[in-house]
């Protein structure tokens, strides 16, 4: 072993080319399968990967926009190597807002979970799924329900791309997850910025981005299933995906995939929670088509979702919620069941999408994009006289989105897109609740223009700017106090800035900063709200003067090869400031049939949110790596000077990795024993929370993973555990934590036969 | 540019209003009209009948517009010391004409509602007179023993769907009830 170490001094570099003009790629990933380790190209398309020892290596080098390229390398000297890949596809890519390139984010701290993150992370849900990354955290309603939460912001302020479209589902509620399947998606990319510039409103804290791998082109059939079953909760789950090429169409490919997933109650440290069951099922399908010039595709997803929301969280009024506080157990357990019984949300949404381009010369490229969406959401209440069976909320949302992009080059060193985008939506009521609406009907126009501009000023250095202008129509209509309909009308100008610079100080060291900026008019809940919240417990009351909110975020994010190569090191630092941050005050006491209520207004006030996210990884000895995960949030209310409610407290996460290098015909072995740390928060504003902040927690975590080939394909297998221990713990972002403990342990194990590879 | 950007502006807002004009005659966000709140609750009133039936006396929280809007009316009522009372509850929806009495609802669902009295200050104790099914306490009927002149309050609360086999449920004792509530309202009680 010693010796071994002492000759591991080798240096592996080299550039990463587009195969066809022969241009470097910038960023691209270049991962040596056996270590689990791997660099970044620079912004000139170099890498260096040092204090390897001589050997064989599975080189993968990977570039958003090309297939991944994987080669052998012998290793007995340093070598310099040069690593073409294809970049036909990139040229489809750039038809898409969503599926940008690195230097799309310029300057944006910007971290992406792969198609094999995305599968060891089975089972789990999208908000799940993203917390994996520093400074992203969920806000959750129980088991069931999680949003994600990009530092600190979530709900209407952390815009979810799905397919290049932007997700629209009643996202204003917080026990709203997002509607769309997991599983659908091969990659999934979290911006950390404010993108206002590139996405338009809502995109204040960050964006959550879920697009598929590109269609294959041509070949055979490939594809992949996957089985899944998880301890807590009795769930089941899978996934089928099948794709493939046309016969004689070179450039046609399609993809159909459909997955489902289902769970009886989990389960907490020391009791069921009851009703918190779900089922879930997935289908989609799309078939596209691209050459040198055209491309174009369409798209089409099903979701269906059912889920029970915690029994013991259905409380009549305030006494019922501080009883609950104040006993410490939920006051309702029931036997372990399947079944999902009032209270229970039903949730479907269709996706449609299509879009095309054309490249009107070798310097600009046309791309066109329609988005339909039909969002339906029906909300059951226990209800007396029978009425359980009846929705108590039941909307349907409609949402056409398009967008037209000109993508160009200016000269050599500045390419960029300009573009304009619209959305029309309308949300309507059905009748038949027997219930006052919690959020009126109404119709949303927008229309924006945006330009996003790059300057390659050194190999080192690249600048973005970018504006853009959006302007919203919102129309409202509904029945005022005396029963009378009105119809107010509200328009919204906004304007979002962002300038970025992507900076290689060395070839192991690189600096991105951002300084944006995003907006977002206020919701229809934030206006109109007016009504009793059953799960708060609280008299919500909206305000129809409100503006829009406007934030401005800076970003710096420095990442370094430390101790040649054999750590690595990256801190985000990031402050915003939102102007017109709305948010729910406490103002009065309203007495009701069923007692004294509080009533909590939508204020506007100043905000400044800022925090670090610290990432750090070290290879110790031989296939042993550390990995350690931090990051701290902090919110001010500027005008009362004040710490804002439910920020996520600061949390530690180590992991210890185990990566032997390949035994038989076992491949990407992987071990790992995770630690995560969430302290207790302390950071609260007075008189708004009725229950103090839950303790510190701690939770071990455990995964497995590995694959063998069999038969033509390649058998995959993992194994997840989390809070081993079966801790009882509460967590701050978890709105049910006034009545029961987070889920107890689980185990997740999943197996996969991929098979065929496209190309 | 500032002058240009104006006017960009302005094409944006005009194309989004020019759309909008677009509309069919019967705009589809116009909503039916409202109709009642079905499970609204406006009316709780108590009936108190001396035994002997010389007295009759009420309590009444009434707030017909729901939460919101108008503060709800509470009328307490002054009971002769020393004596014995059969109270009767009343519920009601009283926001539509006719009104709706939700006193029935409550009987047919009897197995999942349940009264409870908490009297502090003043002398009376409160006693179930009627059952459900399982011959559990329901409480909308009930009889209350007054004693020395004195003052005080009484909360009647219903909870649906409690636990009404729970310690001490079915003697009145609402600790550990569970379920959730559907009134709650504290009269003042004053007994001459």
């Amino acid at each position: 072993m010693q010796a071994q170490e002492s000759s591991c001094t080798l240096v592996l570099s080299g550039h990463v080319i587009d195969d066809h003009d022969k241009e470097a790629l910038p960023f691209a990933e270049v991962y040596l399968a056996e270590l689990d380790r791997g660099a970044q190209a620079d912004s000139a398309g170099r890498f260096t990967i040092a204090g390897l020892c001589a050997g064989t290596y599975r080189l993968r080098a990977v570039h958003i926009g090309c297939e991944p390229v994987e080669r052998t390398v012998k290793l007995v000297a340093s070598m310099e190597i040069l690593i073409r890949l294809e970049h036909h596809v990139h040229e489809l890519r750039e038809a898409e807002i969503v599926r940008s390139r690195p230097d799309e984010h310029v300057g944006q701290a910007h971290e992406q979970l792969d198609k094999d993150a995305v599968e060891r992370s089975s089972g789990r849900t999208l908000g799940e799924m993203v917390a994996v990354i520093p400074g992203v955290t969920t806000l959750n309603s129980g088991p069931t329900i999680s949003k994600p939460m990009v530092h600190g912001l979530t709900g209407n302020r952390v815009l979810i791309l799905n397919q290049g479209v932007r997700q629209e589902d009643q996202q204003w509620g917080s026990e709203h997850a997002p509607n769309l399947d997991p599983f659908s998606s091969d990659r999934i990319t979290v911006v950390k910025g404010a993108a206002g510039v590139q996405y338009g409103s809502d995109a204040i804290g960050g964006v959550v981005i879920t697009e598929p791998v590109e269609l294959p082109r041509s070949g055979p059939l490939s594809g992949e299933v996957r089985a899944l079953g998880m301890l807590n909760g009795l769930g089941i789950g899978g996934n089928a995906l099948l794709q493939g090429g046309v016969k004689g169409v070179t450039g046609m490919g399609w993809r159909v995939q459909g997955s489902g997933r289902s769970m009886a109650d989990s389960r907490a440290a020391d009791y069921n929670l009851s009703n918190t069951g779900m089922h879930e099922t997935g289908a989609s399908a799309s078939i596209g088509f691209r050459d040198h010039r055209w491309n174009a595709s369409a798209y089409g997803s099903w979701y269906a979702r059912d889920l029970g929301i915690l029994r013991a969280a259905h409380i009549g009024n305030l006494t019922d919620l501080q009883n609950a506080i104040a006993s410490g157990t939920p006051w309702y357990v029931g036997e372990p069941t399947r079944e999902i019984a009032a209270p229970r949300q039903e949730v479907q949404h269709v996706l449609a999408k299509a879009e095309a381009g054309y490249a009107v010369s070798e310097r600009g490229r046309v791309a066109l994009t329609y988005g339909y969406q039909d969002d339906e959401r029906q909300e059951y209440d226990i209800r007396r006289g029978g009425r359980s069976d009846r929705p108590a909320l039941d909307l349907h949302l409609v949402t056409h989105t398009g967008e037209a992009a000109f993508k160009h080059w200016i000269g050599k060193h500045i390419h960029g897109k300009v573009g304009v985008s619209g959305l029309y939506q309308e949300n309507i009521n059905i009748p038949g609740t027997g219930i006052r609406p919690l959020i009126p009907n109404y119709r949303k126009q927008s229309a924006g223009a945006f330009v996003i501009e790059h300057y390659t000023i050194t190999e080192r250095v690249e600048l973005e700017v970018g504006f853009r202008l959006e302007t919203t129509h919102l129309e409202v209509a509904k029945y005022n106090d005396s029963d009378v309909l009105i119809r107010p009308e509200h328009r919204f100008l906004n304007r979002a800035i962002s300038a970025g610079v992507n900076w290689s100080v060395r070839d192991s060291t690189r600096v991105r900063f951002n300084l944006s900026s995003a907006f977002r008019p206020p919701h229809v809940s934030e206006l109109y709200s007016e009504g009793l919240h059953h799960g708060a417990a609280a008299i919500e009351i909206g305000d129809p003067t409100l503006g829009s909110e406007r934030a401005y975020k800076s970003v710096l994010e420095i990442g370094t090869a430390l101790l040649h190569g054999r750590a690595h090191a990256s801190l985000t630092a990031h402050a915003s400031l939102i102007d017109n941050f709305i948010y729910l005050r406490p103002s009065s006491l309203e007495l009701t049939v069923r007692g004294a209520f509080p009533v909590f207004n939508y204020v506007a006030t100043d905000a400044l949110i800022s925090g670090l996210d610290a990432s750090f990884d070290l290879r110790l000895v031989g296939p042993f790596t550390w990995r350690l995960r931090a990051s701290t949030v902090h919110g001010r209310d500027l005008v009362k000077d004040e710490w804002l409610f439910q920020m996520p407290s600061d949390r530690l996460e180590n992991t210890l990795v185990y990566a032997p290098r390949t035994t038989g015909k076992w491949r990407h072995l992987e071990f790992a024993t995770t630690s995560h740390l969430v302290l207790v928060q302390e950071r609260i504003p007075v008189g708004v929370d009725l229950a103090s902040p839950p303790p510190t927690y701690h939770l071990l975590g455990l995964s497995a993973s590995a694959s063998r080939p069999l038969g033509k394909g390649e058998l995959r297998l993992g194994l997840r555990g989390s809070n081993l221990l079966n801790a009882a713990y509460r967590d701050y972002l978890d709105r049910f934590r006034y009545y029961a403990d987070a889920r107890g342990l689980e185990i997740a194990l999943w197996i996969t036969y991929r098979f065929g590879s496209p190309n | 540019m500032k002058t240009k950007l104006k006017y960009l502006a302005y094409a944006l807002i005009a194309s989004t209003t020019i759309t909008a004009c677009k509309r069919d005659e019967v705009d589809p966000i116009t909503p039916p009209p409202p109709t009642n709140e079905e499970e609204l609750i406006t009316t709780l009133r108590l009936h108190f009948h001396s035994v002997g039936g010389a007295e009759h006396k009420h309590m009444e929280f009434t707030d017909l517009d729901g939460s919101g809007g108008n503060a709800p009316v509470i009328h307490g009522d002054t009971l002769s010391a020393d004596s014995v009372y059969h109270v009767h509850v009343e519920v009601l929806n009283e926001s539509g004409s006719p009104a709706e009495d939700i006193t029935q609802e409550i009987e047919a669902e009897s197995d999942v509602h349940q009264f409870f009295y908490q009297v502090s200050g003043a002398s009376a104790t409160v006693a179930y007179d009627d059952a459900d099914a399982n011959g559990h306490p329901i409480g909308l009927e009930t009889v209350w023993t007054v004693g020395a002149a004195s003052n005080g309050t009484v909360v009647v609360t219903l909870r649906h769907q409690p636990d009404k086999t729970a310690s001490g449920v079915s003697s009145g004792d609402i600790t550990y009830a569970g379920g959730e509530t559907d009134i709650e309202v504290s009269f003042p009680l004053v007994i001459e």
